[in-house]
């Protein structure tokens, strides 16, 4: 599986969304993703990338397309 | 609070000093054995003299499923506000799971619970805890509770 299929796979399965919903989401565009999915959408990450991500970085994971740009600080191309 | 090897012995006074529960929704009496970050045994003794029996029922005065399921989240938060750093912070509900209820408790019996901390991360702790009676089996229930003043560290900031 891809960086790119893997990093879908952890929105569609932690918010329950299709793979077209993603491109524009944002943080608290669908009820799924409030404060309690955010930790689970990055313990996702974190698990499948195997990386651990700072406390600054989590809070500025606002969105899908954002969280590309920060996934290439921990070396994840996506 | 009392110190034995690795593990913790919280009496009331302690138990009040390390969760926010009062009366009359503090529904355990001590924790015998507390291994911070891992697992915590609490007990709790039920008398006549708990304002619920009277109600619950009349007739037939039984522990409510609500009052065991705090007895067990109670003990379960002990598990991590054994823990140093997190003593005395309030602790919120996220979410409760294969809830079981198999025996009746009356006026006069003592619950033991036993919790275990399988995951406590960025302020959500997730575990689980079963109650017994005399060695019987008597409920269980999984647990996910976050503790706000680090979970809220990790919530990025409104985008509405």
């Amino acid at each position: 599986m891809s960086n790119v299929e893997k990093y879908q796979q952890a929105f569609t399965e932690t918010f329950g969304l299709g793979e077209d919903q993603l491109a524009d989401l944002k943080y608290q565009d669908v009820p799924e993703w409030d404060s309690v999915g955010h930790m689970n959408l990055m313990g996702a990450l974190e698990d499948v990338f195997d990386i651990e991500m700072d406390i600054d970085d989590i809070t500025d994971f606002s969105s899908f397309e954002h969280g590309k740009t920060i996934l290439k600080k921990y070396n994840v191309n996506v | 609070m009392s110190e034995s090897g690795d593990k913790l012995f919280f009496d009331t006074i302690g138990i009040l000093e390390s969760q926010r529960n009062r009366y009359p929704l503090l529904f355990v009496d001590q924790i015998t054995e507390a291994v911070p970050g891992k697992s915590a045994v609490g007990i709790k003794n039920f008398t006549y003299n708990e304002w619920f029996f009277p109600a619950h029922y009349d007739d037939e005065p039984n522990v409510p499923g609500f009052v065991l399921i705090e007895c067990l989240v109670q003990t379960f938060i002990m598990t991590f506000l054994s823990i140093e750093e997190y003593r005395g912070n309030k602790t919120n509900f996220l979410g409760i799971d294969n809830v079981k209820f198999r025996r009746k408790i009356v006026p006069g019996e003592t619950m033991k619970i036993s919790a275990n901390l399988k995951s406590f991360k960025r302020g959500i702790a997730i575990g689980t805890a079963e109650g017994e009676v005399d060695g019987e089996f008597a409920c269980c229930a999984d647990f996910t509770v976050s503790l706000p003043v680090v979970f809220d560290k990790f919530v990025p900031p409104k985008s509405k």
